[in-house]
């Protein structure tokens, strides 16, 4: 009798995030993944179809949770500043303590499994987000621009703060661990970039 | 669903031929409702959904079309 014990599936769950990171999709199979986990391979055939359907899943459940933990107390009324920095903080806080899960996310980006995934998370994401950016617009707090122009600017700074703290240096191979005041005082540039000049 | 409807094994059906060769008898056959097979994994595991037939079934259909298959047992 085969039971579905939850920390056994949080167990897979990591694991397989960590093998990906390490062996890439590649090198990833079902039958290391069940060793890795001291569990029989039928365990994990039963509830996964093969190993495309396995990362699909695994995937699938750890997008939702960042979605979750990424728009937790997010309100797309709050104003532009404060919106932004809910942002920056959830964000920061999911990529600190998840550091495997951002890789993994990192490597599906270039997959074929990214569409399934994605379409999956975006549309609460999208709706709140684009509330959000009208209300700023509408307010004059922020112009408006394209989405790619706005990422680059409003987020871009964050997430290559987070790498440089992944990777313990930053340009030139020197040591660096983030903390508040680069975080805040990086935020601080970016509000300044965006806020309209009149 | 449950699970003791899921039957599995372990197979040499490493190809796409290979599997060609066993798809039609699986496709075709009333009692299965659904089948897979894990190419890309050293067992080349089938997974098969059937509520009525057991590991022998399967066993002897995918023998018969010429390919090992047994049980995977935990």
């Amino acid at each position: 009798m085969r039971i579905r014990n939850e920390d056994k599936v949080r167990l897979v769950k990591q694991k397989a995030m960590e093998m990906l990171v390490s062996d890439g999709f590649e090198g990833f199979s079902v039958n290391k993944l069940a060793r890795a986990c001291g569990i029989s391979v039928a365990t994990l055939y039963i509830y996964y179809k093969d190993k495309d359907d396995l990362i699909t899943e695994i995937a699938l459940e750890e997008a939702k949770r960042m979605g979750d933990i990424t728009l937790g107390d997010f309100d797309p009324e709050l104003s532009f500043v404060a919106g932004l920095r809910k942002q920056w903080e959830n964000r920061s806080k999911y990529v600190l303590e998840n550091p495997i899960a951002s890789a993994f996310f990192e490597q599906l980006r270039t997959s074929t499994y990214q569409d399934k995934v994605m379409e999956c998370i975006i549309c609460d994401f999208k709706a709140k987000m684009d509330t959000f950016m009208q209300n700023a617009i509408k307010n004059k707090e922020v112009d408006a621009m394209p989405l790619e122009v706005y990422w680059s600017v409003a987020y871009a700074p964050l997430y290559s703060l987070l790498r440089f703290h992944h990777e313990g240096r930053s340009l030139g191979g020197k040591p660096f661990i983030l903390n508040d005041d680069i975080i805040w005082r990086t935020f601080d540039l970016v509000v300044k970039a965006l806020t309209p000049s009149n | 669903m449950g699970t003791e409807n899921i039957l599995l094994f372990k197979s040499n059906i490493k190809t796409a031929s290979d599997k060609f060769a066993v798809e039609r008898i699986l496709d075709m056959h009333p009692h299965i409702d659904q089948w897979t097979i894990d190419q890309q994994d050293e067992d080349c595991v089938l997974r098969v959904i059937s509520p009525r037939l057991t590991h022998n079934h399967i066993i002897d259909m995918v023998k018969g079309c010429g390919y090992h298959c047994e049980e995977l047992t935990d």
